[in-house]
């Protein structure tokens, strides 16, 4: 497998204050990448600087490169960026005045596609890929925010996915759903990584048991370890990675 | 990930699992150690103390099967505490084993003619061999308790040694019976003797091995015993 997108030495700050230090992590094409660690250690920042969505907060910064396939992407359009590299959020966050429809639509007509054939054929492929067009296919003209907790975050990946995007970040995209929600998300994941490369940022461990390829152990702001996800749970190399997997801390 | 009630819950359970492992360890050693006496001394009571031993042996096998299955089910362990728990679940199977074993010696006891008391020199052979494999069973049931890797890396060559006394042993046997020295019943019984002390030394090799990847997460190669044998000098 070849690296897809790559983390090289990369620090961000948060004004004076440094969240995550000289972070190297290369993400595997078609893989997924997940990344647990403690509150605060970092790992929703590291995903953050790469979309460049760091920078968008007042007096945030960020050193180093993140490369997607080879090109930094902080010498490139950061609008540009966010479309080669799509997000999803913690809490389900459709737009809350638009339609099931409009939701997945958004990002085309901002990028200008009007074509309503070509919209259409987009929203049904990105619903369909989100594992949610059987259930709203019917209903595409009701609200986004009248679907379920676990339909909205599904909505959410429906709308990232819209734009084809080659890497997917989801920043613990489960934590507010039921486990039968969660199921859902998981089993999307694991076909998600068919064609796009995912990285997901959780805080339960055993849901990166589940669907990562590789884990990565972050801890006040440092990479501690990342290796293949059954070697770092049954064999972790570093003693902090097995006192926090082993709930000794945290 | 385990919070600080959960990983007390856990540790809970894994400090009962280690007592209750300690105590099998320290049961089956006591079994084969009384097997061995009764059938030296041919002492029938000894042999019937090991019948009851190995009851209690399998009772505390089940109730750390239990126990395994429940840590595994509610606490979802990972890392040293998951190799822990999969390895004591495996390591219940070999002290079975050996606490069975120590029952089948104790009933060949029994079997064994007061004609058979002490007179054969096979006894003497028996005896170094008893000796030898339950001190890798004392080696690989010490390096568990004290999660010691180092002590059991070479066990599988103190095995060899092991192999080649029942293989000699064996082969003395199956002369003895066949110039008529040694009768037919005996000989046969003294072939089994010789069988379960050289399976038991295998389940130690077990106990140690598992015990490697317990505290070190790395599995020692396998390697078969013939093909060990062709690398040690005879």
């Amino acid at each position: 497998m070849s690296s897809k997108l790559a983390a090289d030495k990369v620090s961000a700050w948060y004004g004076t204050k440094k969240a995550i230090e000289d972070i190297s992590i290369e993400f595997e094409e078609h893989s997924t990448s997940a990344i647990i660690g403690p509150s605060g250690c970092g790992k929703s920042t590291l995903i953050r600087c790469l979309n460049r969505l760091h920078e968008t907060v007042p007096k945030a910064r960020v050193e180093g490169k993140v490369l997607l396939d080879g090109k930094d992407v902080y010498e490139d359009d950061p609008v540009a960026v966010r479309r080669h590299v799509g997000m999803v959020f913690q809490k389900a966050n459709p737009f809350p005045t638009m339609s099931v429809y409009d939701n997945v639509a958004a990002a085309l007509r901002l990028n200008g596609v009007r074509d309503r054939g070509t919209l259409d054929q987009v929203v049904k492929r990105s619903l369909e890929k989100a594992a949610l067009w059987d259930e709203v296919k019917d209903s595409l003209g009701k609200p986004g925010v009248g679907l379920s907790g676990g339909q909205q975050q599904r909505l959410c990946i429906a709308r990232a996915l819209a734009p084809e995007p080659e890497v997917l970040l989801m920043d613990e995209p489960c934590s507010a759903l039921d486990p039968i929600a969660t199921a859902k998300i998981e089993d999307l994941i694991f076909d998600l990584k068919k064609d796009y490369t995912v990285v997901i940022v959780t805080h339960n461990m055993q849901q990166a048991a589940r669907v990562a390829d590789t884990t990565a152990f972050m801890y006040l702001g440092h990479l501690i370890e990342r290796g293949a996800t059954r070697e770092l749970f049954e064999r972790p190399k570093e003693a902090l990675t097995e006192s926090y997997i082993t709930g000794r801390f945290g | 990930m385990p919070q600080a009630a959960e990983r007390k819950a856990l540790q809970k359970g894994l400090t009962k699992l280690n007592e209750n492992m300690v105590t099998l360890a320290e049961l089956s050693e006591l079994a084969i150690r009384k097997a061995i006496d009764s059938l030296t001394r041919l002492d029938g009571d000894v042999a019937r103390e090991v019948f009851t031993i190995d009851q209690e042996v399998y009772g505390l096998q089940l109730e750390i099967e239990h126990t395994c299955v429940d840590l595994i089910a509610l606490h979802a362990p990972v890392a040293r505490d998951l190799r822990t728990i999969t390895t004591s679940l495996k390591i219940t199977t070999d002290l079975d084993r050996i606490g069975r074993y120590a029952k089948d010696l104790g009933e060949l006891t029994l079997q064994f003619s007061p004609s058979a008391r002490g007179a054969e020199p096979e006894l003497a052979r028996i005896r170094e061999m008893a000796d030898r494999t339950i001190q890798m069973v004392d080696t690989a049931i010490d390096a568990f308790v004290k999660h010691d890797a180092e002590s059991v890396r070479n066990i599988m060559q103190v095995d060899d040694v092991v192999d080649r006394m029942h293989d000699e042993n064996f082969n003395e046997l199956v002369r003895r019976m066949t110039e008529g020295s040694l009768k037919i019943e005996t000989g046969a019984r003294y072939i089994l003797v010789n069988r379960y002390l050289e399976r038991i030394a295998d389940h130690a090799v077990n106990i140690g091995m598992r015990v490697v990847y317990m505290v070190t997460g790395d599995w020692l190669p396998r390697e078969r015993a013939a093909d060990r044998a062709k690398r040690i000098p005879k």
